[in-house]
């Protein structure tokens, strides 16, 4: 049993004596990288001893570089090794690998080095290695054992052998260092691009057997710094290396390094692609609908252990398609759950914000909204193709499985369609929707530097942007800042990136002069301002995935609002669908705005015009649903009195009635200064 | 000839350079660097207004090739690399698009062939080369490396990528140092989104040409003028994601009934004009590179653009 930190020190002493001991010229042919590995830490052409030296010193003693030099130093010596070793590869070669890696015919890299105990176990790891698309690099006495087991190597069947010790592997790493010069843009003498990138790119990996010496351990431990996963199959004890069996190790190495045999096709019925998310199903064309008011229907992402997670297991609970007749509404809960090792709870709402995205890429699915308001249906022409409500299901953990392939592991989906079981596991789900709102309660806009945006829906409302604050959600009431935030974590050049507040041009009306800016140019031209805390100049744009609408009436010097769920006439005149038609697909309209629940809440809903005590209407549901948080804000200010002067549609849905009510109870809107 | 400019854009068009003369690594007796446009094609200030290229297609199978185009041409599409040669000291087009046809046949095999015949092609002209290579997955990882590397240095447009199938173009391109067609069906949201893909999985925006697809005249072309429209729009209103030079292709203009059912001395006049006449308007949508394959269409095309851009300066880099 070697002791892997005594090594390393001990390896390192050697190898710099090795290196003060070098002399004459060296150098590799046939590649324009010099010793890529050196060239790539320092920028600089090492051609003979002293230059190697030099180099070793400005690396602060770099492994690597020692390894590198000593290797170059040893074949100008001596020349190449025999076949079947390739030592060096030219630059040539490395285009292919490249090419491969890129075009996905590989996955990814391994090393093997060291003494495996026989030929079995380790001719069994590289086939193992080469099913899951791997190319695979020797070093050491692997080479021989793995020749003794009648397993054929050669860069044709995806095993290299590099050369005859351990330390040969060096040559493994400066492949990694002239692919990132050569694909990832990195320059030479840049070594903390190098480090990230071959830890966010390089798919590479290492398998130890046992029998290295000091010189060789200091060597391979110094890959993890390239974020390279060190496995062991024993011998080897401390330092950060992974013990592993010869069953397990291939998946472990696979699995720490994320690198994932994709899932390509959908196996459902129907089309499934992006160039489907902005079509509808009309009520003519649809077989049966979820949610949209008729029925309870909601969706929830959630975290889970891997253990409880069955990668692809679809669960429909309740009536199938065919247990309804065409034009039916069922409820529907979509649970989907998770695993994964790099997966956050912080990222759930984010990621549940895609169900929506993915269930309209299919072709015969439709979905709208989003938490306990959404709104599905499936057309009549899938149905008759074959699609079921299970189908929903595959579609959505395919999607995730695709989209998110670093961050998850497994996804399975539970589809709820019997009314009892939704309606408790709806309770539950609202509660979870209560926590992830609480989570960003006590953050105020003036506290960030950083808003995000969100352009997810640009696919149906090209020029839509959302400005996302910790004080004003977005309108899908879906993502907040926070979610913005990890979103922006999760995929760096995704919907939702940071927005610079800038010069604050006017805060009352909240315009910012980064905002601005971002907007312009995200609305590719179409918005010049947009003024976040005020719906009659400059407001948000509407998409259409808004909660509630806010109107302002005019009569009343005052504004109104209703929600989706909210099916009858409002004192405006019209119904919810109506005012969505007028004021969606991206435009902005002074005296509307599409705004969230939690928006109503916030100190800056309705700034620029006085404050919440503009609020002349809204559903009686929507009251209800918001009234202990409401009446709490009042009170805090000694307003309370204020919450029975807003109307619903049980004291009217008419504009003279709504302003009868007004002034019989004194409301505060009417002695405010005129809107218009 | 230029018009006024109605619009006060903020965007601009990214360039790309297309083939590598020999100060820059390759053997093509001239290189092109096209984009920059600040406005519409032929609106605008005349400084950025590029002048639109046109390119000979070509293939190495006749036997999957337009019929009007083998006769005229004889015995002459037997010698792929000959082909090229006479396009160029004949027609003069800008740039010659060579189609790899041999790959489209059935258990296609010859993969040696494909370094062969282009750099037979590379040899007999010295324009810029666009490559098409497969169009079947299975083989396209092998077409597509051949191809990247048999004209490595050169600079060449490596056709075509698909949402479904980019990667072993886009490979080719970062290997080999080329730039590459990505290709959506008559639609603005996945030719962006296709770009983001690429983008993702590392190729440069400057080495990306967008082909909208395009029917022939009269079967559909107008849909094709209206997606360029929008997506130079976009591009002229910021949208980075699109701003890329167009690159457009009509070859369904050879087999429409008007050019099936002309008489036989009416053939190649039928044919190329048709050609002619969706090329130019392809121009006008704001194509910088637009591709004939009968010869007679190039002399007409050259006339009209000459009649709108005057001056060749600045096209070669
Ligand atoms: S409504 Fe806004 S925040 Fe919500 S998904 Fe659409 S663009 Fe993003």
């Amino acid at each position: 049993m070697k002791n892997v930190e005594a090594s390393i020190k001990s390896g390192n002493e050697s190898l710099k004596t090795k290196i003060s001991e070098l002399a004459g010229d060296l150098g590799y042919e046939e590649t324009a990288y010099h010793l890529p590995v050196t060239y790539a830490l320092t920028g600089n052409a090492v051609k003979n001893a002293d230059d190697a030296r030099s180099a070793y010193q400005r690396t602060g003693e770099n492994p690597f570089v020692a390894c590198e030099c000593y290797t170059a130093s040893v074949t100008a010596e001596n020349g190449k090794e025999p076949a079947p070793f390739t030592g060096f590869l030219p630059d040539a070669d490395l285009r292919k690998m490249g090419y491969s890696l890129v075009d996905g015919s590989i996955l990814g890299l391994a090393l093997v080095a060291g003494s495996p105990p026989g030929a079995d176990v380790v001719a069994g790891i590289c086939r193992e290695l080469q099913e899951k698309y791997m190319l695979t690099f020797l070093a050491g006495d692997v080479v021989g054992t793995l020749a003794g087991s009648g397993v054929k190597v050669g860069a044709e069947y995806r095993l290299v052998p590099l050369g005859s010790t351990p330390l040969r592997g060096i040559h493994f790493v400066d492949i990694i260092a002239r692919v990132a010069m050569m694909f990832g843009g990195v320059s030479p003498g840049d070594p903390d691009r190098l480090i990230s990138y071959a830890r966010e790119r390089a798919k590479a990996i290492v398998i130890v057997f046992p029998g290295l010496n000091d010189e060789e351990i200091a060597f391979i431990d110094a890959l993890s710094i390239l974020g390279i996963p060190i496995l062991s199959m024993g011998g080897y004890e401390g330092g950060n290396w992974h013990l592993a069996t010869p069953e397990n190790v291939v998946r472990e190495g696979m699995d720490q390094k994320g690198i994932k045999v994709t899932v390509t096709a959908i196996p459902i019925p129907m089309g499934c692609s992006p160039a489907f998310e902005g079509k509808s199903i009309r009520k003519e064309e649809m077989h049966v609908e979820f949610g949209g008011g008729r029925t309870p229907a909601f969706e929830l992402l959630r975290v889970r252990p891997a253990a409880d997670v069955t990668d692809g297991k679809i669960t429909v609970i309740g009536p199938e398609i065919e247990d309804v007749p065409q034009g039916s509404a069922l409820p529907l809960g979509i649970i989907v759950e998770v695993a994964g090792s790099a997966m956050k709870k912080e990222y759930e709402p984010v990621l549940e914000r895609r169900i929506h995205n993915f269930v309209n890429y299919g072709e015969g699915s439709w979905h709208v909204a989003q938490r306990d308001l959404v709104w599905v249906r499936l057309s009549k022409e899938a149905v008759s193709k074959g699609v079921h409500i299970r189908h929903i299901g595959t579609l959505i953990a395919a999607k995730f499985r695709i989209d998110f392939p670093n961050l998850l592991d497994a996804v399975q989906v539970t589809l709820i369609t019997d009314e009892q079981k939704v309606k408790s596991a709806l309770l539950e789900a609202q509660k979870v929707y209560r926590e992830r709102d609480q989570r960003i309660k006590d953050l105020r806009d003036t506290d960030v530097d950083l808003f995000y945006s969100c352009t997810l829906c640009q696919t149906f409302a090209p020029n839509h942007v959302c400005i996302i604050t910790p004080e004003r959600p977005a309108l899908c009431g879906a993502i907040t800042w926070l979610d913005g935030k990890t979103a922006f974590e999760i995929s760096p050049s995704g919907a939702n990136q940071p927005v610079p507040k800038g010069e604050v041009i006017d805060a009352t009306t909240g315009e910012f002069e980064g905002v601005n800016r971002f907007v312009k140019k995200a609305s590719h031209g179409e918005v010049e301002r947009c003024c976040l805390y005020s719906i009659m100049e400059n407001p948000m744009t509407a998409c259409g995935c808004f909660e509630c609408i806010a109107v302002m009436l005019p009569e009343t010097n005052g504004f109104m609002i209703v929600t989706r769920e909210f099916k009858g006439l409002t004192p405006s005149g019209m119904t919810f669908s109506t005012l969505a038609g007028t004021i969606g697909g991206g435009a902005q309209t002074p005296g509307f705005a599409g705004v969230s629940k939690n928006f109503i809440l916030s100190d800056r809903f309705l700034q620029a015009e006085g404050g919440i005590e503009r609020l002349v209407w809204m559903p009686g549901q929507l009251k209800e649903e918001l009234s202990e948080r409401l009446l709490k804000k009042l009170s805090d200010s000694g307003r309370q009195e204020f919450f029975d002067r807003i109307a619903d549609e049980t004291v009217t849905t008419t504009i003279e009635d709504l302003m009868d009510f007004l002034a019989k109870v004194h409301h505060p809107a009417l002695d405010m200064p005129a809107l218009i | 000839m230029t018009l006024q400019t109605q619009n006060i854009w903020n965007g601009r068009i990214g360039t790309v350079t297309i083939g590598a003369d020999r100060a820059h690594g390759g053997t093509r007796t001239l290189q092109y660097t096209l984009g920059g446009e600040q406005d519409l094609a032929a609106v605008g200030p005349g400084a950025t207004q590029q002048r639109p290229l046109i390119a000979a297609e070509i293939c190495d199978d006749p036997g999957i090739w337009s019929p009007i185009v083998n006769t005229f041409m004889g015995d002459t599409v037997n010698d792929t690399a000959g082909w090229a040669g006479t396009m160029e000291s004949e027609y003069h087009p800008d740039i010659v698009r060579l189609h790899l046809t041999s790959t489209r046949k059935r258990n296609f095999k010859d993969f040696s062939g494909i370094p062969e015949t282009v750099s037979g092609v590379l040899k007999s002209t010295g324009l810029p080369l666009i490559i098409e290579g497969s169009n079947d997955p299975s083989i396209d990882s092998e077409v597509y490396q051949k191809c990247g590397e048999a004209s490595s240095g050169e600079r060449v447009l490596l056709g075509t990528a698909e949402a479904g199938r980019y990667r072993s173009i886009a490979a080719a391109a970062m290997a080999y140092n080329h730039c590459i067609i990505a290709q959506s069906p008559i639609d603005i949201n996945l030719a962006k989104q296709l770009n983001i893909l690429l983008k993702e999985i590392g190729v440069p925006y400057d080495r990306i040409l967008i082909d909208p697809y395009t029917g022939a005249l009269g079967y559909g072309f107008e849909y094709s003028y209206s997606v360029m429209e929008r997506i130079r729009y976009a591009a002229l209103k910021g949208d980075q994601d699109l701003a890329m030079t167009m690159i457009s292709a009509a070859p369904d203009s050879l087999n429409i009934r008007e050019v099936r059912e002309a008489r036989d001395d009416e053939t190649d006049r039928t044919a190329a004009t048709w050609e002619f006449y969706t090329a130019f308007s392809a121009v006008i949508a704001g194509a910088s590179i637009v591709c004939v394959r009968h010869p007679l269409a190039i002399p007409l095309l050259k006339s009209a653009i000459d009649s709108i851009w005057p001056h060749s300066a600045g096209r070669e880099a």
